[in-house]
């Protein structure tokens, strides 16, 4: 993003791309991640994506939204979003809040996503696209 | 004779005087007063769980406190002593009604020495008791209010401790967490499950928990409602979780309030539970091994 | 009208334009003054010099012109009664003798403050001029009345309190539009909390623009309560802000890691929903001593508000797209929730939660 310190990174590694948003993001700044995160799946034909989220302290409606919404985009474009790294309170407070992640499967970690993703490629490989 | 700062109701208007009279009386008995009051306490068995030698530690330290405030009106010191002194005998058992007896004694030790004083002048005695008495009752009531409040702090403490006990987070094995959860769930020990179990499936980086509720007979909707908010959670953290053990009555609770059982993983007993939580475990290992080896 | 032929060559307002005004001026000087004799005279004086003024008072600006000059004179006859009435030449000698222009402001400062001092009540006013002006202390006047030192102080506090609103209302020549400006203003002023609460002052300065105006001035004076916040909000940036705002201040309390989470999503919430339907608003955040522990905020626009408050409630309602979850969950977070809309006149959203029983572990 422009300006000041990155408040979020993409970074690719294979056919994965690995978002971590890096300090706690306001509404307009959630959009700009929404579309640069969504152009850079099409544009690197990623298969999966994790978003790291550890770094915010409120996942709002607003936020849990904007997450489930960026999957949604990520599997029309053919990629699999996991989300990774909700804090224990963050958790709680977006399920009494009501605010799931709907069918956004979600991991502890960036390491317990890659897992994940790597099951779930090896488990329903797409017919679209032959498996590496 | 004006000592009186303003915020003192008791040494405002007329008693003034007559309470420094009064202070000045109890200073010069204080020995014998406060011999007579023990005594008084012994006699009606108040504080048997101390030694005499605390006892009459405790005893001086109270007479002075209470002559002071007497004096000064001022009950914040006699507060902090009454916290202080509830502290150290609130663990040896001592009871509330022990605590306000022993401060009503001394009341009444001090009461009659004014009696004897003043017998002879009936109006004069009539105005000290009239300056004494709110003053003493004052005291009275500040130092029960402290120790009940003291004895409180104490229990809820305890309670936390025992509720701490009695849902303990249990890693079983790698990625693996048990939560048994043994008698009456209410709101506040539910909450502190959620909380409990959240952390501990960060710090055990645990897959999946296992929620026994066999020991937990009954509980109400709103209990229910947080049960099926902590799986959600555990769910938003990346881990499964099952649970067992799960009573018709409470089944029927969680139908009611319109969750879906189906999608929740129920299975009978903790054993049942085990065994599908290996299955998911092994699933996953196994799955990670293809993975990592591709 | 005389001076007719003074204003033929200004640009934009002529003779006609302020002739215009007459009736205006005339409703301005008569609902203060009544039915005083020199009633007529004062719009007459008024007439004369919004004339001579006209020339120079740019276009489309002389009815507000006017408006002032007309409570300008008025105020200055207040002034002259009052100067008669009392002896308060000392307070305000307006026979000084007259330098340039700084006279002008001086006298603009002395014509509020009389002003001011006239709308005091007569024991009042008396009360605080004998203290102020004449030295005499609090004992002193609490012996005079047969009341107590700390009841004359009180007394002198709201007196001020008083004082400073109607010299603001005189210097800015605001005329409150509301019966509701005045108490508004003098809560304000004196920084009474409780007393701001029931006049539900904070919602008056949402609607009525002068009083937030003035409010300005009364509320830097006093010094800022740190247990409670007011942040406004505006934007996306403001949310942020909000709900950071928040969390820090529960952090007082033994809010657990949890509980302090769920404030500042419900901050969250809320704000968002003023950015999102009213444009601007406020939030307070205030911690609370009684019956128990808590926090409490409050966050109001003056926005159209919510046509039907039990809709906005139920769950799956939402004016915005998506998941349809917005209030219902607010209310699943905290303990208290309260919300009141007129459509029209904005929303408040008041919300609690309680400080819980068991305390902070470090997870």
């Amino acid at each position: 993003m422009n300006g000041g310190p990155a408040l979020v990174s993409i970074m690719r590694q294979g056919s994965t791309l690995i978002a971590s948003v890096h300090t706690a993001l306001n509404d307009s700044e959630l959009v700009r991640f929404e579309h640069d995160l969504v152009d850079q799946i099409g544009e690197h034909r990623s298969r999966g994506v994790i978003i790291d989220v550890a770094a915010l302290d409120v996942i709002d409606s607003f936020a849990a939204l904007t997450l489930r919404r960026i999957a949604d985009m990520a599997r029309l474009r053919g990629a699999q979003t996991v989300l990774v790294g909700i804090q224990p309170e963050v958790a709680f407070t977006m399920v009494r809040l009501g605010m799931g992640t709907g069918a956004v499967p979600t991991a502890l970690d960036l390491e317990e996503g890659l897992a994940l993703l790597a099951e779930q490629g090896s488990h329903h490989p797409r017919p679209d696209e032959p498996e590496a | 004779m004006e000592q009186a700062p303003e915020h003192d109701s008791a040494q405002s208007g007329p008693g003034g005087h007559l309470l420094s009279q009064l202070v000045a009386h109890l200073r010069e008995h204080r020995t014998r007063l406060q011999e007579e009051w023990s005594q008084r306490i012994q006699q009606t068995h108040l504080l048997t769980a101390m030694t005499p030698q605390e006892m009459a530690a405790e005893t001086t330290s109270v007479y002075d406190n209470y002559v002071e405030v007497l004096e000064t009106g001022n009950v914040e010191a006699l507060q902090h002593y009454a916290k202080d002194l509830s502290e150290r005998i609130i663990p040896r058992g001592v009871e509330t009604h022990e605590v306000v007896g022993i401060v009503l004694l001394l009341r009444d030790v001090l009461a009659r020495s004014l009696f004897e004083k003043y017998q002879r002048d009936f109006s004069m005695l009539n105005e000290v008791l009239d300056a004494y008495e709110p003053a003493a009752n004052r005291i009275a009531n500040t130092v029960a209010v402290s120790f009940v409040d003291e004895r409180e702090r104490v229990i809820r403490q305890q309670q936390d401790a025992i509720r701490e006990l009695s849902t303990p987070v249990l890693p079983v094995r790698e990625r693996l967490l048990i939560l048994p959860i043994i008698g009456v769930l209410d709101s506040e020990r539910a909450r502190q499950l959620t909380e409990q179990l959240l952390s501990g499936i960060r710090k055990h980086r645990a897959k999946v928990v296992v929620i026994d509720i066999t020991g937990s007979p009954d509980v109400d909707e709103s209990v229910a409602n947080h049960l099926v908010q902590t799986v959600d959670a555990s769910r938003l953290m990346g881990a499964s979780v099952i649970i067992t053990g799960l009573s018709p009555k409470i089944a029927q609770t969680l139908v009611t309030i319109g969750v879906d059982l189906s999608k929740m993983n129920t299975i009978g007993d903790l054993q049942g539970g085990l065994e599908e939580a290996e299955r998911l475990l092994g699933y996953t290992v196994t799955r990670k091994e293809v993975s990592t080896s591709s | 009208m005389s001076a007719t032929e003074r204003s033929g060559d200004a640009p934009g307002h002529t003779a006609d334009d302020v002739a215009d005004l007459i009736p205006m001026v005339r409703r301005i000087v008569y609902s203060r003054v009544g039915s005083h004799p020199s009633a007529e005279d004062l719009v007459q004086e008024t007439l004369t010099r919004v004339l001579s003024a006209a020339s120079t008072v740019e276009p489309g600006m002389l009815e507000p012109y006017a408006i002032v000059t007309a409570r300008n004179v008025v105020s200055s006859l207040w002034r002259d009664i009052d100067r008669k009435n009392r002896n308060q030449h000392r307070l305000v000698d307006l026979s000084a003798p007259e330098p340039p222009e700084k006279q002008v402001v001086l006298e603009e400062e002395q014509s509020a403050m009389a002003a001011a001092l006239a709308r005091l009540d007569e024991r009042e006013r008396r009360a605080l001029l004998d203290h102020e002006v004449d030295g005499a202390d609090t004992h002193a006047l609490a012996a005079r009345h047969g009341t107590t030192a700390g009841a004359v102080a009180a007394q002198l506090n709201r007196t001020r309190a008083r004082l400073r609103v109607e010299y603001l209302l005189a210097i800015e020549h605001v005329d409150p539009p509301t019966d509701r400006c005045r108490p508004v203003l003098i809560a304000l002023s004196s920084g009474d909390q409780r007393r701001q609460r029931e006049v539900q002052a904070a919602q008056h300065l949402l609607e009525c623009e002068p009083c937030a105006r003035l409010s300005q001035p009364l509320l830097e004076r006093g010094q800022q309560r740190n247990d409670c916040l007011r942040i406004p909000v505006s934007s996306d940036a403001d949310i942020v802000s909000a709900r950071r705002a928040a969390r820090e201040l529960a952090t007082r309390l033994a809010f657990g890691a949890t509980d302090l989470t769920v404030i500042a999503t419900a901050v969250s919430e809320v704000c968002r929903n003023i950015v999102r339907f009213a444009g601007s608003g406020e939030v307070v955040v205030e911690l609370l001593e009684a019956p128990t522990r808590g926090i409490q905020i409050v966050a109001r626009d003056g926005g159209p508000g919510i046509t039907d408050v039990d809709r906005a409630l139920g769950d799956g309602f939402s004016t915005y797209g998506g998941l349809g979850l917005g209030l219902p969950g607010v209310r699943r977070l905290m303990d208290e929730f309260a919300i009141a809309s007129e459509p029209g006149h904005g929303t408040t959203v008041t919300m609690t939660k309680w400080e819980g029983t068991d305390h902070e572990r470090p997870t």
